[in-house]
């Protein structure tokens, strides 16, 4: 009586620790590294995320080799503007520290079109105090200039009031309300 | 061999000069990072204390996109799928709410919308990204801890992990999530985690050109979130009801946007 009672703890006992131990080496099998150091997840991950490749530089990265547009741009209006923005990601330009590949510049309508995703009047939602907006093509029209121009043909894109306001000094003309 | 003479004349014309300058290594990193979150290059990453704001000012979003192409080219996202995106909102006197995105954003807002009929009383641009909650739905919901919110507060994605269940983007109030028909898993916004941890700006705050978007360090008392987030400026969250607690806070936006 006392023997079996003995046994059949024994019994009990040992197949608890076999099952438990059983179960903790096929959850050590199972998880992988670095799992639980934080929280439930794999803490490598977080590495992981932070080693992605950078494909964006700054403004200041482009300016480095860029001395003449980094002279207009950063005086002129279009001074908050990225240059990749326009022109395309820095890492599909430089490597390493060496030139890779060539960046498109847009060219005629394109600019245009560019131009206007920001400066077009029709959009309502484009506050004075933030943008300065223009309707097309009466804004030609009252420039006096052709309905085919480019905006580039009278703004330097980099910064756009720069020949404008030279131009206004040369000839003496002034804006109406200036 | 060339002679000195015309050596001397190559340095002046600067063919030779040119070619140096691609030669010589322009020494450290390929990319000389600025700082732009202070605290951050070339220091110790403390992960346990750290803390980020993402602010998104309504008004003074234009809606011109860039912050969409920004991100889709820093991440190569598919077409049709979208980390980040604008809404238009468009509200009519009849109190009557219209929204559109079409292509996200990606290709700006180049004409008004034609299809409504009544007198218009507001609109304004929505910017759309992850809102970073501090009890995040996705992270709930997630059966293999596939993703989970980091020490430093970012809800990120372990990509090796994840068995594209789509549970968590279904779970995610605010659509941020999407299944990567490419790589079959879900992936979502990251506030750029890796830029970040290099101490620079998100790329969509970095393109921003009315600074609508602005990104910083919560332990930085200089900096702009810090100083937004402790004046007096009504900040909301999108969703408050479903306590989530965003660590992404928009100004100046109205009532209607979700």
């Amino acid at each position: 009586m006392n023997l079996s009672y003995r046994l059949r703890l024994l019994v009990v006992v040992l197949s608890i620790g076999v099952l438990a131990g059983g179960g903790f080496l096929f959850k050590q099998l199972l998880l992988p590294d670095s799992f639980g150091v934080y929280g439930p997840y794999r803490a490598d991950a977080i590495a992981e995320a932070a080693l992605v490749p950078i494909r964006h530089g700054t403004n200041t990265s482009c300016f480095k080799c860029h001395p003449y547009e980094a002279k207009n741009h950063k005086k002129g209006r279009h001074q908050t503007i990225s240059c990749e923005f326009c022109h395309g990601t820095y890492a599909d330009h430089v490597a390493d520290s060496k030139k890779i590949g060539t960046l498109p510049v847009k060219k005629e309508k394109e600019i245009t079109t560019l131009c206007l995703r920001c400066h077009n009047t029709e959009i309502k939602a484009r506050k004075e105090e933030v943008i300065k907006t223009v309707a097309m093509p009466n804004h030609l029209k009252d420039q006096n200039v052709k309905l085919t121009h480019n905006c580039n043909q009278c703004h330097y894109v980099h910064a756009p009031l720069k020949y404008i306001i030279r131009a206004k000094q040369i000839t003496g003309l002034m804006e109406a309300g200036s | 061999m060339m002679d000195r003479r015309s050596f001397v004349k190559k340095v002046l014309n600067g063919t030779i000069a040119g070619s140096l300058y691609l030669v010589w290594p322009m020494g450290g990193d390929s990319l000389e990072i600025p700082e732009e979150i202070p605290g951050i290059k070339g220091k110790d990453y403390d992960i346990h204390h750290q803390e980020f704001a993402f602010i998104v000012d309504i008004t003074q979003c234009i809606g011109c996109g860039s912050c969409c192409v920004a991100d889709k080219r820093e991440y190569n996202v598919p077409d049709g799928n979208y980390r980040t995106w604008v809404e238009r909102y468009v509200k009519g006197f009849s109190d009557q709410i219209y929204v559109d995105s079409p292509h996200g954003g990606l290709d700006g807002y180049q004409h008004p919308r034609t299809d409504i009929d009544e007198k218009i009383r507001d609109t304004f641009f929505v910017p759309k990204l992850c809102n970073m909650c501090k009890e995040a739905p996705c992270v709930q919901v997630c059966p293999v801890g596939a993703t989970f919110i980091s020490p430093d507060g970012f809800v990120l994605m372990d990509e090796k992990r994840c068995v594209g269940c789509a549970y968590c983007i279904q779970a995610c109030p605010y659509s941020v999530r999407f299944l990567n028909p490419v790589t079959k898993v879900a992936e979502k916004c990251t506030w750029c985690y890796h830029r970040v941890r290099k101490g620079l700006l998100p790329a969509c705050v970095e393109v921003c050109p009315t600074g609508a978007r602005k990104f910083g360090s919560m332990k930085d008392e200089t900096s702009e979130v810090y100083k937004i987030l402790k004046g007096p400026g009504v900040l909301t969250v999108l969703r408050k009801e479903m306590g989530t607690f965003p660590a992404l806070y928009y100004k100046g936006a109205r009532r209607e946007v979700i």
